[in-house]
């Protein structure tokens, strides 16, 4: 037998001993810190976007003004411009 | 008990204060022994920092004494690794280096004359002018050229930049980002070669007399709450009053905008201990306050230190020249169309297209790899057209694809797929469907896949440095599809890795785009 599956066993005589209640606190904070762990990496999703709405926001701002002109010289210019300024 | 230098490390006494380490007379490193190493018989291992590893070949003296330089724990002639020139940490141009606070090797203020420490700090206060009259942000000085201020009134020995930050009116990380980005172009306006480092902090690359680049950081300080952030990796309790309105504070004679309370900003920094040096101080940021400034500000050039590191390193004579046996395959499938490598590296494989008359571009995020791309092409005489493309910054992406939808090429990427993270990826695709769907290019990938056997997991790092790792094929195709891409030819074979060295399971895709009606109409 393995030691993980001797821990197992073990883990699972234990639990047949303590009453229902204290079995179920403990299955309860098992699924709370998984469920936190699952939460702090969907809260660092959401924090990544803050980079992604700035750099569509600086393209938007920078470059569609000319497009609405329909100047596509000053497109260009500001095209160029652009990637020189990044 | 005796001090030991070998190739693990340093094997030193016990303690909590720090050491100063020289190779061949010169400061390479500090250390601190209970903070750094680990317990083994006879004291504690500190092992040699990984940046400083590259240049452990051969021989020469090492010295490890005290903060003051009174206590010698060591100072002996030493061989490392298998070289057998002599020991020196020095760049390409022979330029003394050292390891600084956050583990980058950098050039050291103690090796600088007097005169370029005055350029040093004419092109601080030129950086902090066009700051507040081109970028309309004001800067003040901080960090290791506030605490040499007001400490010692002069710029600290080791020290190897200076630092500016400025407070921004902004408390959204992306008003904030956005903000840094209109001051890069203000800066670049100016004339200023800049680094971006993350959303929210440039560097300034000031040339000096003496042939190198000085380093201006400039940082964003906000208030997210009441919680302070202040880029390098700082946050905690420090109001707007600690900072503004400025006081001015003066370092060999030049007049630097300081925080209100600088003393206030240097514990914020330095903790209570502050007026005590210690050269191997590092930062102890809340672990909280790191996370948040990662999540918002970072996660576009994780790796690119590295590889810059390798490109301009030793380590890039490990990468052959001459073309790979994928840039064969795929050479006799180009037709007309130009072809751009995508993640070029070294340039081996762009090289050899453009010699074979292919017009050819070449990007890539490391500006190291580049150089070394434009420096080849021109002692060969070929004409390659290198750029930056940095897969994640999607303004980087966005033009690329751009420009490549107006002027079609083929796209070739060897050995980037397992260098990209799932963010990076996810930009690889969008640069493939905006530069291929207009005029009928082909993506060619050839990465290491995962297999069956030992070390085939998905995700297994890989040479060099364990910056590549295996990638499952199926799941590549999945994304091409669902990127709008038809995958037209997929086989896994032995093959090599970047280093040409035999690999069992190298996988290589040719994909298409297929245009659009509207697209097929506008041809």
């Amino acid at each position: 037998m393995s030691t993980h599956e001797l821990k197992a066993r073990l883990r699972e005589q234990a639990r047949d001993r303590l009453p229902a209640p204290v079995v179920d606190r403990i299955r309860a904070r098992a699924s709370l810190r998984e469920r936190v762990r699952v939460l702090e990496a969907e809260v660092q999703e959401n924090r990544q976007l803050n980079r992604r709405i700035a750099e569509l926001t600086d393209v938007v701002a920078e470059l569609l003004i000319p497009l609405e002109a329909r100047d596509q010289d000053r497109v260009d210019e500001v095209l160029a411009r652009y990637r020189q300024g990044l | 008990m005796t001090t030991v230098v070998s190739d693990d490390g340093i094997l030193l006494p016990a303690a909590s204060r720090p050491f100063l380490v020289e190779i061949d007379g010169h400061y390479v490193w500090s250390l601190t022994p209970e903070r750094d190493g680990v317990r083994r018989a006879g004291g504690v291992l500190v092992p040699w920092p990984g940046v400083l590893r590259p240049y452990l070949s051969g021989r020469g003296r090492v010295r490890v004494t005290d903060a003051t330089g009174a206590e010698v724990l060591y100072d002996a002639e030493v061989g490392l690794g298998a070289g057998e020139g002599p020991l020196a940490v020095v760049d390409r141009a022979g330029h003394r280096l050292c390891v600084d606070k956050v583990g980058h090797l950098t050039r050291s203020f103690a090796a600088t004359a007097e005169e370029v420490r005055e350029e040093i700090l004419a092109g601080t206060a030129r950086a902090i002018a066009d700051l507040r009259e081109h970028a309309g942000v004001k800067a003040y000085l901080n960090y290791g050229a506030l605490l040499g201020a007001v400490r010692e009134g002069r710029m600290l020995a080791h020290d190897s930049d200076t630092d500016l930050c400025y407070l921004s009116e902004h408390s959204s990380p992306a008003d904030v980002i956005a903000e840094s980005y209109r001051i890069t172009r203000a800066m670049r306006e100016r004339g200023w070669n800049l680094l971006r480092m993350s959303g929210g902090d440039i560097k300034l690359l000031l040339p000096l007399s003496d042939g190198r680049l000085c380093h201006i950081d400039v940082f964003v300080a906000f208030h997210v709450g009441d919680t302070f952030f202040q880029l390098g990796n700082r946050s905690g309790p420090l109001p707007r009053s600690a900072i503004e309105p400025f006081s001015t504070i003066e370092l060999h004679g030049h007049e630097f905008p300081a925080p209100r309370d600088p003393e206030a900003m240097l514990a914020f920094l330095y903790g209570p201990h502050w007026r005590t040096p210690d050269p191997s101080f590092r930062y102890a940021d809340p672990p909280e306050g790191v996370r948040r400034l990662d999540g918002w500000l970072r996660g576009f050039r994780t790796e690119m230190g590295l590889w810059t590191g390798l490109f301009n390193g030793p380590g890039q004579r490990e990468v052959p020249a001459g073309p790979s046996a994928f840039a064969r395959w795929v050479a006799p499938q180009l037709g007309e169309l130009p072809v751009l490598d995508v993640g070029t590296g070294t340039g081996r494989d762009a090289l050899w297209f453009a010699r074979r008359g292919v017009r050819t571009g070449a990007v890539d995020f490391s500006r190291g790899g580049l150089g070394v791309v434009r420096r080849k092409a021109t002692r060969r005489g070929l004409d390659v057209d290198a750029g930056q493309l940095i897969l994640g910054e999607l303004r980087s992406t966005l033009l690329h694809g751009t420009r490549l939808a107006r002027d079609p090429h083929h796209l070739y990427a060897r050995h980037l797929v397992g260098c990209l993270d799932a963010a990076a990826l996810d930009q690889l695709w969008l640069l493939a469907r905006m530069a291929l769907r207009p005029g009928g290019g082909r993506l060619f990938l050839e990465f290491q896949a995962s297999h069956d056997a030992p070390g085939g997991a998905t995700g297994t790092p890989l040479e060099p440095d364990g910056l590549v790792r295996r990638v499952d094929p199926e799941t590549i195709r999945a994304a091409i599809e669902a990127a709008g891409g038809v995958v037209e030819h997929l086989v896994v074979v032995p093959g090599e890795d970047m280093l040409d060295r035999p690999d069992p399971a190298v996988c290589r895709i040719r994909a298409s785009w297929p245009a659009t009606r509207t697209q097929k109409e506008n041809r």
